[in-house]
């Protein structure tokens, strides 16, 4: 390591103990509004998620004419495939079709019905992008044009119901995490600044001596990482400890990736660097 | 050396400074002599490149105030020490750490900073209180720290702004006594005080100002 490397890391180090108070204060805040930041886009990544995933089941039902050829039925399909807004296309048998009544309602009603009561039927699942009810609208007149198509059967209602909704919970829990997102970067960044106030008359020295402002910032970055880094550190172990604890009570509920885990500690880390560099820069005169 | 050429300096519209005209040679002692407000500390600013000249030219060394890079400065500070009458030292540090700070926030590599901080403190009479803390020492032991640390770096000029203004009359006795003394080792200094009295003393050239002025 080089001396001022050396001397960089021993004074950041020497001015945090001795800035005892602010230094606290500042680490205090950064484990707070971590663990606040990171708990909210755990919530914020679920509730996404259970909105996507409500979206993307709602599905429209083909039913096609049942003396349509195994022939007619491919090539009803690829035309459905080739459609835009289309995702999927799975092809449901009249035998399918039976099968399933079955489960839903049992033998012996199917058996008091004598035959399949359902035709064969496509179930489509639309592009993502596509299921707001104006996109449906336009989908379902272009598959009611295609040759050999009996009836597309949606539930309109629903489809309202969940555009309407999902887009609401997107805006608003969009909206809170930017919010808390934005309000731990002042924070630290602010409470940063405090660590560096308590040590201006060192830093007014050094430029009196002939210090160059990088060897000036250095310490104050290398100050900014490691209480960035401290109280990272610890938001993203009580928010690994929050996530234990929810996933043994409540197993499978929350999805959880390591980068949600770790990004309490990287986002201070950055905030860290960034706080100590905006920091810095008020107290060096401009010369 | 240090010229200062029909240099004025304005806040506002106001004249801080009109006309000065100074010079300072190699190994010269040079004392600004003036009362509060005069002008004093200004001159010392313009010298050290803190401020720049509104006119007029400040020229030190090689460098020229009009003409130096933001990137200089640090470099050409370097070259000059200075003291204040507050001695703005690093109050939660011993002697030894205070004018090491100096030597490490220039570049100066480790082995040679231990060697020339045990140098200079025998040079101002503090070896003995190395390893003091600031607040374990008197006011006059204080500015020797304080010029100790400026004579750190080697520059060819010590600026002192009122070095004495804050010391009783013995202490300030040691001082001035202090600065002849590295003054007759071959540095210049310019010095800025109110006391007339006691720089008459001096081997000086002594230069009067009044409100932002050189008296004839």
């Amino acid at each position: 390591m080089s001396l001022n490397l050396y001397y960089s890391f021993r004074e950041g180090i020497v001015g945090l103990r001795r800035a005892r108070m602010a230094t606290m204060i500042t680490i205090s805040t950064i484990v707070v509004t971590m663990i606040l930041l990171g708990i909210f886009l755990i919530l914020t990544v679920n509730v996404q998620s259970i909105t996507k995933q409500f979206r993307d089941r709602v599905s429209l039902e083909m039913f096609i004419d049942n003396s349509l050829s195994p022939e007619k039925i491919r090539e009803l399909r690829k035309s459905l495939s080739d459609l835009d807004g289309i995702e999927e296309v799975v092809f449901i048998s009249q035998q399918e079709a039976r099968e399933r009544f079955r489960q839903d309602l049992g033998e012996e009603f199917l058996n008091l019905l004598g035959e399949t009561p359902l035709p064969p039927s496509f179930q489509i699942k639309l592009s993502p992008g596509n299921q707001s009810p104006e996109n449906i609208a336009g989908v379902v007149s272009r598959i009611e044009e295609l040759e050999g198509v009996d009836e597309v059967v949606y539930q309109e209602k629903l489809f309202r119901f969940v555009d309407r909704y999902s887009r609401i919970v997107f805006l608003l829990d969009g909206v809170i995490f930017l919010t808390v997102l934005l309000s731990a970067v002042l924070l630290v960044s602010n409470t940063l600044r405090l660590t560096i106030l308590s040590q201006s008359r060192n830093i007014q020295i050094m430029e009196l001596v002939g210090a160059t402002k990088r060897l000036i910032r250095r310490p104050y970055l290398i100050q900014g990482i490691l209480q960035g880094g401290i109280g990272g550190g610890i938001g993203s172990i009580v928010v690994w400890i929050f996530v234990k604890a929810v996933t043994i009570r409540f197993p499978s509920v929350l999805k959880v990736t390591p980068f949600m885990i770790l990004f309490p500690f990287g986002l201070s880390l950055l905030l860290g660097y960034l706080g100590g560099t905006v920091g810095i820069k008020r107290f060096l005169r401009a010369s | 050396m240090i010229r200062l050429s029909n240099v004025w300096y304005m806040i506002g519209g106001n004249a801080i400074l009109s006309e000065i005209s100074l010079y300072v040679g190699a190994g010269e002692f040079v004392c600004i002599v003036g009362p509060s407000g005069a002008g004093k500390s200004t001159i010392l600013r313009l010298v050290h490149m803190e401020i720049v000249p509104t006119r007029g030219k400040v020229v030190v060394a090689d460098y020229d105030a009009d003409k130096i890079k933001g990137e200089e400065i640090p470099v050409f500070r370097r070259k000059i020490g200075v003291v204040f009458q507050d001695f703005k030292l690093l109050e939660d540090r011993d002697v030894y750490e205070n004018v090491a700070f100096a030597l490490w926030a220039t570049g100066v590599p480790r082995r040679r900073i231990k060697k020339r901080v045990f140098r200079i403190l025998a040079d101002v009479g503090l070896s003995h209180k190395r390893y003091s803390m600031i607040q374990e020492l008197s006011g006059g032991e204080q500015q020797r720290v304080a010029i100790a640390r400026a004579l750190a770096n080697e520059p060819f000029v010590l600026l002192a702004d009122e070095p004495t203004g804050n010391l009783d009359p013995e202490t300030t006795d040691e001082i001035l006594e202090l600065m002849k003394r590295i003054n007759g080792k071959g540095m210049a200094i310019l010095m800025a005080t109110h006391k007339e009295d006691l720089v008459r003393r001096l081997p000086a050239k002594l230069v009067h100002i009044d409100t932002g002025r050189i008296l004839e």
